[in-house]
């Protein structure tokens, strides 16, 4: 899960599970999809920020958890 | 021959639009600041002489829409057939906006790539192969820089030259079941990893995008629940103080003494003739609109810091910090930008709403976002501050933070009103890189809000201070109202039935009445109509921000206390806005139901806070309650019991409602 990973490292996304059509293909659209990489640049309790391709996005605990690495 | 402008979110569309037609549409550095197309001829300097409209476009990430606003985007390149499309591409962000642009290639229409921020590429060290890049995508690529203009023209002259030439496509889709959502992916896929291809063929980086910078450690420390919230909360109190305790009223202090002197000149060449052409033309029009000029200064200043905040990358991490707090009362994230940007208008704010995806925390955003003062209720609130409680910063900061709580208990009440319904609300903000805020982008925002505000003061409020100050002049036989006599006018006559319901709020008085109601037409009407109503102007203190003349002469002509005074106040600031917010209101939430529970909802409020504020308010300073406490007590339980009916009825239907799309399975509805 992404709220386990470390800060600062760069993980391959291994699945995409939101239960959500609609979210997972706007994640797509935004290159999080499965063989991706994907950055843990920091976290918090309830929340993460990453890096995809070249953009920050800040998640919230219900999306980060639905995002494994 | 029109020309669609189209990219990803915060590319910088709008931007490049405004330089192009000289308007100047709302820009923001944030993801979703544009939500509805918009169209202007370009200037002919960029077009050579051509007729040229370019159309504005919210952001999209491809062409299969997720928030409302995005389907815009998708609808209008479909079927509007612009001639040309330029594509503004985040030259930072080349990973992801290729995806959009290979789509819009496939369309047919001649393509102009515009690969926008190439002075942030230049900072960074990032090299683009724009010559490669064209040949790949097939279609003309510029380096761009908006807000300087650069690369503008070469835009525009090569889109104008392929009209009707047609584009042919890097890529095609292949032949696919469009229902078939594993072979959509499975395509989607093979167009991520063309355009993959070509990144890694044109694009040479100094910088990763993984490495961790100053500003995530910034972000980091803004989007700490704890921190981040009181840097916000300092921030915005910062930008009340400044706006209505500071600098606002000092420069407002000066206009004023401007504006009396006016009123002076007007009175003395008015003297040799009828007293009521003098009353009308002095005090009417000229002292009416002029108490509402007098606070221009302060919402001048409010917006110049406002679009300080928008311009920099704030609000993204405002939405972010926020979000945690907005969901735990049925909001998202999203919400707080409806809400920063309603303290400037809540027309906007509205419109803002639109990049919500769910469709309930859309409507109840939208609904709560007005409780928040806005640019023309700060005229209302700095007047009370100032006639009342000795200019006191205080009383603004409370005004928002209260406007804020009562958005919170709002939210609270539509989740209890429409019953909670289990659905996953995720959020993603995007957030945008770091922006020295430009200040010549926030004076050009400031004066124009100026110049939308005198124009309003010209026209509405110059023509409800007309109205009002005929209506009190004259009574039904259109005799003129003798001295003593004031309550057989005809604007007594109208308003007094009103000011029967307002007795409870300690403020039951026909003047007082006929200011709430002329404030549902533009809400800077209260300060005129008070002006007209009770004969004063020069609100605001010439010389200093202590109580002086002016102000006493508020306090006493209106017979308010200082708590009546502030029930007045937060009545004013909590009921339904203007009229032309509550039709933005109804154009996006596209429910009757909806519509008339939001205004209910706010007349509600706005009478309660009030009934609230004066009857405890009186029991405190005097030791007991105020002015028909049992009548408005009833009132507010009557009000409080139809949310709770209509509450009961609207659950009920919804369970059945639910039960049926789950076969009978009983929902998580309770």
């Amino acid at each position: 899960m992404l709220l386990n990973a470390e800060p600062g490292k760069t993980y391959t996304v291994k699945e995409i599970n939101t239960d959500d059509e609609e979210m997972n293909s706007f994640l797509f659209r935004l290159g999080c999809y499965v063989g991706e990489p994907i950055t843990l640049i920091s976290k918090k309790k309830k929340s993460c920020i990453v890096a995809i391709k070249d953009g920050r996005y800040n998640l919230d605990e219900l999306l980060s958890s639905a995002i494994i690495v | 021959m029109r020309i669609a402008f189209a990219g990803n979110p915060n590319s910088g569309k709008t931007t490049m639009y405004n330089a192009l037609t000289g308007r100047s549409e709302k820009v923001g550095n944030w993801g979703g600041v544009t939500v509805g197309s918009k169209e202007y001829p370009i200037k002919e300097e960029y077009t050579g002489g051509k007729e040229v409209v370019a159309v504005d476009l919210p952001g999209a990430y491809s062409m299969s829409p997720f928030t409302p606003e995005e389907g815009i985007t998708s609808e209008y390149v479909r079927t509007a057939n612009p001639d040309a499309i330029v594509n503004i591409v985040d030259a930072t962000n080349l990973s992801r906006s290729l995806f959009f642009t290979t789509q819009l290639l496939e369309l047919g229409i001649p393509v102009v790539v515009a690969l926008n921020k190439s002075d942030i590429n230049e900072k960074e060290g990032t090299k683009i192969d724009v010559k490669k890049l064209s040949e790949k995508l097939k279609c003309p690529v510029f380096e761009t820089t908006s807000t300087e203009g650069k690369g503008l023209k070469d835009v525009i002259s090569n889109a104008i030259e392929l009209v009707g030439g047609g584009q042919s496509a890097p890529y095609v889709q292949a032949d696919i079941n469009l229902q078939n959502k594993a072979e959509v992916d499975a395509e989607d896929r093979k167009r991520f990893s063309f355009v993959n291809d070509i990144v890694a063929n044109v694009e040479k980086r100094e910088m990763l995008s993984s490495e961790t910078t100053k500003s995530d450690k910034l972000d980091g420390v803004l989007t700490n629940p704890i921190a981040g919230i009181l840097v916000f909360a300092a921030v915005m109190w910062a930008v009340f103080w400044v706006s209505q305790a500071w600098l606002g009223p000092l420069v407002a202090d000066w206009l004023v003494g401007w504006i009396e002197t006016f009123q002076e000149w007007v009175a003395g060449k008015l003297e040799n003739s009828p007293a009521i052409l003098s009353a009308l033309l002095a005090d009417g029009i000229v002292g009416g609109v002029g108490a509402v000029v007098g606070f221009l200064p302060l919402v001048m200043v409010m917006y110049f810091l406002i679009a300080l905040l928008e311009d920099c990358g704030y609000m993204a991490r405002v939405s972010a910090v926020m979000d945690p707090i907005f969901k735990r009362v049925g909001l998202s994230g999203k919400s707080v930008i409806p809400v920063v940007i309603g303290t400037g208008c809540g027309i906007p704010a509205i419109m803002a709403c639109r990049t919500i995806r769910d469709e309930r925390e859309r409507r109840a955003t939208s609904m709560l976002a007005t409780f928040i003062p806005c640019g023309a209720k700060i005229p209302v609130i700095a007047l009370f501050a100032g006639a009342f409680f000795a200019g006191a910063g205080w009383v603004s900061t409370l005004s928002y933070f209260f406007g804020l709580l009562l958005i919170f208990l709002g939210a609270l009440l539509i989740k209890y009103i429409t019953g909670y319904k289990y659905r996953k609300s995720f959020f993603i903000m995007e957030l945008p890189k770091w922006k020295m805020p430009s200040l010549k982008f926030a004076f050009k925002s400031m004066m124009e809000r100026a110049k939308a505000y005198i124009i309003k003061a010209a026209t509405i409020i110059l023509i409800c201070n007309t109205v009002v100050q005929i209506m009190q002049t004259f009574d039904w036989h259109f005799n003129v109202v003798e001295e003593g006599a004031e309550n057989t006018s005809i604007l007594a006559s109208i308003a007094s039935p009103f000011a029967i319901l307002l007795i409870p709020l300690g403020f039951g008085v026909w003047q007082l009445a006929a200011a709430a109601i002329t404030g549902f037409i533009a809400k800077e009407n209260v300060v005129g109509t008070l002006a007209v109503v009770y004969g004063l102007t020069a609100f605001i203190d010439v010389d200093e921000l202590e109580m002086t003349g002016g102000a006493n002469n508020v306090a006493m002509a209106t017979g308010l206390t200082s708590v009546t005074a502030l029930a007045y106040l937060f009545f004013n600031l909590y009921t339904p806005p203007c009229f032309a917010a509550i039709g933005a209101m109804n154009s996006e939430m596209k429910s009757r139901a909806w519509l008339w529970g939001a205004i209910g909802l706010q007349l509600g409020t706005g009478y309660t806070v009030a009934f609230l504020i004066h009857q405890f308010g009186t029991l405190f300073t005097e030791g007991h309650f105020g002015n028909a406490f049992i009548p408005g007590l009833i009132a507010v339980a009557i009000m409080a019991t139809a949310v709770i009916l209509i509450g009961r009825k609207t659950r009920a239907h919804f369970d059945e409602k639910y039960r049926l799309h789950r076969d009978g399975k009983s929902g998580a509805a309770a």
